[in-house]
């Protein structure tokens, strides 16, 4: 544990340094302001531009969605750089012959950066949400968003052999958050061709209102971690 | 003949890292995107696009371009070869705009657009402007998250009034923004000739501040002034 610890707290050296700590504090708070007020008065002017009665009102769920899944994206993106980095100075392998192991490091690059995630999410996304979200709809969609930053940290670190490769990954793996709109634009039954995707149920259970869809985006979500886990503790050597 | 190849090994080192496989498949998706969306929306909707993916990629990957060079140490060859800055520059700034266009003209045709050329003058106009800007960035970096954070104030400057533009939510003197400038041939739209001179003059300047970059990353290989 207590190398876990030490590991994490070089990695928030490290990005402190680079002042992406700084940038990974701050950016979830604006965009979170830039959601509450500026949303708000898109909405306005194009209700009057148009003369509709609604315009983009109807899709403020979704925008509590993209909330909750940005904190747990970044926090966990910002990880994933950094195993890359160690990867191509050849760092890690030798973090994982110390008492640290692949299993410490995997913890220390991004579970722990995802329970950070986790719990700035649980707290901004009440403050900043612009529908009526319960209490439980909170936890399900900072938990899953969570589970959507592991999921795109672990592909980045799985299918990528250097910094590059990773940058092409993340372009890819950034997609999987706009499952969630799937439900709001696409018509059912098609919209289940994204039903593989822990988004596409945080969506579905914002739009039906209903947290029985939280089992199977946790389900999908967990699956998806064991796969990319245990290919990812082949790939690293 | 080393320019063509030094180009040739650009495109071999980006397909090998999986660019063409990544912007074909997001080629697909965007087709299939604009293909949903109403018919009034479709040319907006693929300048966006463009404007801020292929056109832009070259903000986005020249960090881990020049990074993972460094890394392997394959700068400090370059230094030593006869190989000129200049053309160091105009290889990475070429072989990654040929992705950029053949994505604008699959996108352009998917949208029937208004005129294809000058979409692809548009698209080769930014991408240059973006790479170069990538260059300058990534030769004075040493980390990935320090590019990205770097990146985020130019995305800021040119995303966010190129788009209001597209919109017709700036001030007619706008219109000379080189960023504007190269959203109104994107779009297929009149634009300003006067914007095409300062645009070809940031060219020029760009240019010069990547090279001083590229030069200076060179000189410094090693830890040791060379």
């Amino acid at each position: 544990m207590r190398a876990i610890c030490r590991s994490f707290l070089h990695m928030l050296k490290f990005i402190r340094h680079d002042m992406m700590l700084f940038a990974a504090l701050t950016a979830p708070v604006l965009a979170g302001m830039a959601i509450k007020f500026i949303v708000p008065f898109i909405e306005k002017s194009l209700i009057q531009f148009t003369g509709m009665n609604a315009v983009i009102s109807p899709y403020y769920g979704l925008f509590d969605i993209f909330f909750a899944s940005i904190s747990p994206a970044m926090f966990c993106y910002i990880s994933a750089m950094v195993m890359l980095e160690e990867h191509d100075d050849h760092i890690d392998r030798y973090l994982f012959i110390t008492g640290l192991g692949k299993n410490g490091y995997i913890i220390s690059r991004i579970v722990i950066p995802a329970l950070f995630a986790f719990v700035t999410t649980a707290v901004l996304l009440p403050i900043f949400r612009l529908t009526d979200l319960s209490a439980a709809q909170i936890i399900f969609l900072s938990l899953t968003g969570t589970l959507q930053g592991i999921i795109i940290a672990l592909l980045i670190a799985a299918l990528s052999s250097n910094k590059l490769e990773g940058m092409a990954v993340t372009k890819l793996s950034s997609l999987i958050i706009f499952g969630a709109a799937a439900p709001y634009f696409i018509s059912s039954p098609f919209c289940f061709c994204f039903s593989f995707l822990p988004s596409f149920w945080m969506g579905k259970s914002i739009y039906d209102n209903s947290l029985i869809y939280m089992v199977p985006s946790l389900f999908v979500g967990g699956i998806q971690i064991i796969i990319l886990q245990r290919k990812i503790m082949k790939s690293l050597i | 003949m080393r320019f063509c190849n030094l180009i040739l090994w650009d495109m071999k080192f980006q397909a090998r890292y999986g660019f063409y496989l990544l912007y074909g498949f997001l080629t697909l998706l965007y087709a299939a995107l604009l293909f949903s969306f109403p018919e009034a929306w479709k040319e907006k909707a693929a300048a966006i696009l463009i404007f801020s993916d292929p056109a832009a990629m070259g903000l986005f990957f020249m960090g881990a371009v020049v990074l993972l060079e460094k890394s392997q140490r394959v700068t400090s060859f370059f230094a030593v070869s006869p190989l000129s800055v200049i053309e160091y520059i105009w290889s990475k700034t070429l072989a990654l705009n040929i992705i950029a266009l053949v994505v604008a003209a699959v996108l352009a045709v998917s949208v029937n657009s208004r005129s294809i050329s000058l979409v692809l003058l548009g698209t080769f106009l930014s991408g240059i402007l973006f790479t170069l800007l990538g260059i300058i960035i990534a030769a004075k970096i040493k980390s990935l998250n320090q590019f990205i954070l770097a990146t985020v104030p130019i995305e800021i400057i040119t995303f966010v009034p190129a788009v209001l533009h597209l919109f017709g939510a700036t001030p007619e003197f706008m219109r000379i923004y080189p960023a504007n400038v190269c959203m109104d041939m994107i779009c297929g739209r009149e634009f300003s000739v006067v914007g095409l001179f300062f645009t070809a003059a940031l060219l020029v300047i760009f240019f010069y501040a990547a090279y001083r970059s590229v030069s200076k990353m060179w000189q410094c290989e090693g830890g040791e002034k060379l």
